[in-house]
């Protein structure tokens, strides 16, 4: 080899290849055609083969999952290379960056020595690896190689020195990382014997460029001392050890969560592409043919929802984001993934025949562990929020969360299982349209003695306001739906509201997983929004803002939907309301992102720029803000469910509320404004904490507020209370 | 064991009542099931559920639209209904013809006991169980708390509620149980429930095809809403000693209760 002559360049297989038939270079061939067959043999023994049949035996509906296939590459190809989400936490971000590129670099290196060596020398004899292209060459990948090794140093740091409580423990992780940084470090070794042997001597035509290798070239100094036989003989070994670590790393890929590798950027692929984390679509006609609801068999996922639990590599990302892990209860999404492929392992083995063919067992045959309840415990199916923080924290675009929707459907709607406390939520949403089980000819109490227009009488209006339960039956709440009447008048809006002909929006019952109800909630109020001709609707609450915009679309309710931040925000901007009277008594604000309004539907800088706007206190963040905030502990039907598991989510928002040092808690959302009102009494707070919607402010600020002009009045506490 | 519960619709406790003459207006009212014959039904499904056999008939007297409440008790798990719909009764019916056309319907049926709401909440009588136990010559137990039968079903050993405490009942079968508060946890109908409950066999009767007339021995002549509940108001004052002042005053000269 390298009988180029090329003096600016270095002999590829220096040292390893002896005179005569390359036997050394074969032998390598023969090894990597070993190390990919082994890699599908180890594929196969992991059970990688039996669990794709399980896969693509499931029969649930999902959404699009190749559309748009180019997009869907591209955007594939980006999300990879330029770690969109892994970045979002800077430390891990960019430790997997550093290994990632480093590797991706070293392996550009290693593919461009192989078609020089393999390719292009012995067919062509033409030698490209020489002067400045070599140098960079070599510079490249020193850095590159130094860089992984940082990434590497940093990822060990995280797990044996940070030690974060949700970073996952087991057999593999102990090795994986040792394992990698020694593949690395004999590559340098190897390097640096090499230079030691053949660039040092002055004489050499490389001794000029011998810092091109900037790591090897250091490393050699530890050399300087040895014969050159020591050398050889040492470089001999060494080689061979880097060159079995590497092709043995390919093997261990089939073995271990290493084959993230392949199946994330899989799984970037066939994301999907809806405005919202996708929720099994139950057609309406389903409940007149379906003889089963929900999920209580493997089978009844989608391909999708089981390939997700091969992309999982247990990273924590959504464990970290849970707002019930990070308040001791039995949920961490990533065991969730993870115990549904060691539920579908299983399963799969058992539904393997004699001759290993794969069959879907019918379930009276089947005597296994059952789905829900050994596979993925009660607890943990109903301490989820659906706060989205795990979907949105998660790199790989697995849905976490919608999986135990899928659960819940099948134990509020086939088992009627479900926490004591929402039978009645149920029965309010049934026989009063509301889950306060409050009088629904009482809807419309809230804005008595206000002159609020009702569309029955007007007729039609620009925007219907839709007020939502809690604006109208939710004393704390229904200040609020106060505030915003007020404001909409002022600003000569032009609106209405349906009063008694309101209904529950049903996004409580969607979450629980009582579809049926949520169905027959949200087709009242298509058939209403449509007898009036409504076409744009303002929606006090996040939630409804959630259902009505997106949800109702699937049941035939196609609407322009806004929630009041975004009015009031361009109400404000176009000078419709004038913010004349700073607010005191405010002191530093801070607003919770409620997670329907933030993470579901991107509207972060709309309450912001409202707060800015009323100009009475500086804004600060808490810790958790805009994608990452951390939830109220009200979503998913979990507003009307005990919290007996664990602390409570509330006071840890509160108290990550009175941390950021500020005195006013801005909320936009009726049950984040009550869960963080609440956290604050039961923390006892009151006396440095107060909690606020934010459309109380502006209509304080706006001079529409009769009572005194300062927050926090006691009046004000006392009827909050 | 077989059983037989009767229930009435009712309107929902938050809805909104508005009286009209010696009657309320019906339209706009939200109906439902009356709350304790959820429990009577309950009761009877988790009988037939324990003893793995029978059957849980329902029976009903109420206008078209008391089919609801009587599909919701299909829902829940019955088997079979009898609804008796009469505008005659349902015009006149006071407690004795509802217990008279109940027993009536029941005659023809095989049970070992018949379960009821202890009473009704819209009119607050509590009369029917005993009434229907008296016409059928069957004992009857009230207030019933925990219902256990014995194995060849001749008896039944019931514990029932009694001011400050409660009492164990050891009752022949078949007879009459009235369910309080505390008996069980109605369950939530599965949607297989509420679908099946659609072609569950219901047997429409009319009074005449049961062989009674109306024979109420009651009529309400009037109907009053309770007074509204006044504003409460808030004693004001400087000091404690300020506000007792103008408690004691206010007690004293507004409310004249002191």
């Amino acid at each position: 080899m390298h009988g180029s002559g090329a003096e600016i360049s270095r002999e590829v297989f220096w040292n390893i290849l002896g005179p005569g038939f390359p036997t050394e270079q074969v032998l390598l061939y023969v090894l990597v055609v070993i190390a990919f067959l082994l890699f599908f043999h180890g594929l196969a023994r992991s059970g990688f083969f039996t669990r794709m049949k399980a896969i693509t035996s499931a029969k649930g509906s999902d959404v699009e999952r190749v559309n748009n296939p180019w997009d869907r590459f591209w955007y594939m190809v980006t999300d990879v290379f330029g770690h969109r989400k892994i970045l979002r936490e800077p430390y891990q971000g960019v430790f997997h960056l550093f290994i990632f590129w480093g590797f991706v670099a070293l392996a550009i290196t290693t593919a461009i020595v192989f078609l020089q060596a393999d390719i292009i020398w012995p067919i062509w004899h033409v030698w490209f690896m020489e002067g400045n292209f070599y140098l960079g060459l070599s510079l490249f990948a020193d850095v590159f190689g130094l860089v992984a090794i940082v990434g590497i140093l940093m990822a060990m740091a995280r797990r044996y020195f940070m030690k974060p409580k949700w970073l996952d423990e087991k057999g593999e992780d102990k090795v994986i990382l040792w394992f990698i940084l020694a593949i690395l470090v004999t590559g340098f070794v190897v390097e640096a014997l090499r230079i030691q042997a053949t660039e040092t001597d002055p004489a050499s035509p490389m001794n000029p460029y011998i810092w091109f290798s900037p790591v090897g070239r250091t490393i050699a100094f530890l050399f300087s001392g040895m014969s050159m036989d020591a050398l050889r003989d040492t470089h001999v070994v060494l080689w061979w050890t880097h060159v079995l670590g590497a092709l043995g790393f390919i093997v261990f890929i089939a073995y271990s969560k290493l084959l993230h590798i392949i199946m994330t950027p899989v799984n970037i692929f066939l994301r999907p592409d809806t405005p919202q984390p996708p929720i099994r679509v139950m057609p309406p006609e389903m409940f007149e043919n379906a003889e089963t609801f929900g999920i209580h068999n493997l089978e009844e996922y989608s391909w999708k929802d089981l390939f997700d639990t091969e992309a999982c590599m247990r990273c924590g990302r959504c464990v970290e984001v849970c707002p019930a892990f990070n308040t001791d209860k039995p949920l961490l999404p990533r065991d969730v993934i993870q115990n549904l492929r060691t539920y579908m392992e299983n399963k799969a083995k058992f539904a393997l025949d004699a001759d290993g063919n794969y069959r879907i067992i019918p379930d009276e045959e089947y005597t296994g562990p059952a789905l829900i309840g050994d596979g993925i415990e009660k607890d943990t199916i109903w301490a989820c929020t659906t706060c989205m923080a795990c979907v949105e924290a998660c790199p790989a675009y697995i849905l976490q969360f919608p999986k135990l929707i899928d659960l819940r459907r099948y134990l509020v709607m086939m088992e009627s299982d479900f926490p004591a406390e929402v039978m009645d939520v149920f029965k309010g949403m049934e026989n009063n349209s509301n889950p306060w089980s409050i009088g629904a000819h009482s809807r419309a109490d809230w804005a008595k003695g206000l002159d609020v227009p009702l569309l029955s009488e007007k007729g039609e209006a620009e925007y219907l306001f839709y007020v939502g339960c809690a604006g109208a039956f939710d004393d704390l709440n229904k200040k609020v739906a106060v505030s915003l009447v007020k404001i909409f008048k002022a600003a000569g809006l032009d609106f209405a509201i349906l009063g008694t002909e309101e209904g529950c929006c049903g996004d409580s019952a969607k979450k629980i997983g009582n579809e049926y109800v949520y169905q027959a909630l949200a087709m009242a109020n298509i058939e209403t929004f449509k007898a009036y001709n409504v076409s744009k609707i303002i929606t006090m609450c996040p939630h409804g803002y959630t259902v009505l915009k997106h949800d109702y679309k699937e049941l035939g309710g196609s609407f322009q939907v806004f929630h009041y931040t975004e009015i009031l925000d361009k109400l404000i901007k176009q000078g419709k309301i004038t913010l004349k009277q700073p607010i005191e008594n405010l002191g530093t604000i801070t607003y919770h992102d409620s997670c329907y309004l933030g993470r579901y539907n991107k509207i972060y800088d709309q309450p912001r720029d409202i707060l800015k706007a009323l100009k009475s206190g500086s804004l600060v963040e808490m810790k958790s803000h805009h994608a990452k905030s951390f939830c109220c502990g009200a979503g998913g039907g979990r507003m009307w469910m005990e919290e007996d598991l664990g602390t409570r989510i509330n006071q840890k928002r509160t108290q990550e509320a009175e941390a950021s040092g500020a005195k006013t808690i801005c909320t936009a959302c009726p049950f984040c404004y009550t869960m963080i009102s609440d956290g604050i009494k039961e923390l006892d707070l009151s006396e440095k904490l107060q909690a606020f919607d934010i459309a109380q402010l502006v209509a304080k600020a706006a001079g529409l507020d009769q009572k005194t002009n300062k927050a926090g009045g006691e009046g004000e506490q006392e009827a909050a209370n | 064991m077989n059983t037989v519960v009767c229930i009435k619709q009712v309107p929902d406790t938050e809805t909104l009542i508005k009286v009209q003459g010696a009657g309320i207006v019906t339209e706009g009212i939200k109906w439902v099931m009356n709350p304790y014959d959820e429990f009577a039904v309950e009761e009877a499904l988790q009988q037939k559920e324990k003893m793995k056999a029978g059957a849980v008939t329902i029976v009903s007297l109420g206008p078209d639209r008391a089919i609801e409440a009587i599909r919701t008790g299909l829902a829940m798990g019955a088997d079979t209904a009898v609804h008796i719909n009469d505008a005659a009764f349902y015009e006149k019916a006071d407690p004795y013809a509802t217990a008279a056309v109940l027993a009536a319907a029941v005659k023809g049926l095989q049970y070992d006991a018949i379960f009821l709401g202890k009473q009704a909440i819209d009119d607050d009588s509590a009369q029917v169980p005993a009434m229907l136990a008296e016409m059928l010559g069957i004992p009857v137990v009230t207030m019933v708390v925990k219902f256990e039968v014995a194995p060849d079903k001749s008896k039944a050993t019931v514990t029932r509620e009694i001011e400050g405490g409660q009492a164990v009942v050891e009752v022949p079968l078949p007879a009459v149980f009235s369910a309080q508060k505390g008996l069980n946890e109605p369950r939530y109908a599965s949607l297989p429930g509420i679908m099946k409950a659609k072609k569950k066999p219901v047997d429409v009767k009319t009074a005449a095809d049961l062989g009674v007339s109306v024979d109420p021995k009651t009529v309400v002549k009037e109907m009053t809403l309770p007074p509204a509940r006044q504003a409460g108001k808030i004693i004001t004052g400087d000091d404690a000693a300020a506000k007792a002042k103008e408690l004691a005053r206010v007690l004293h000269e507004e409310v004249k209760i002191v």
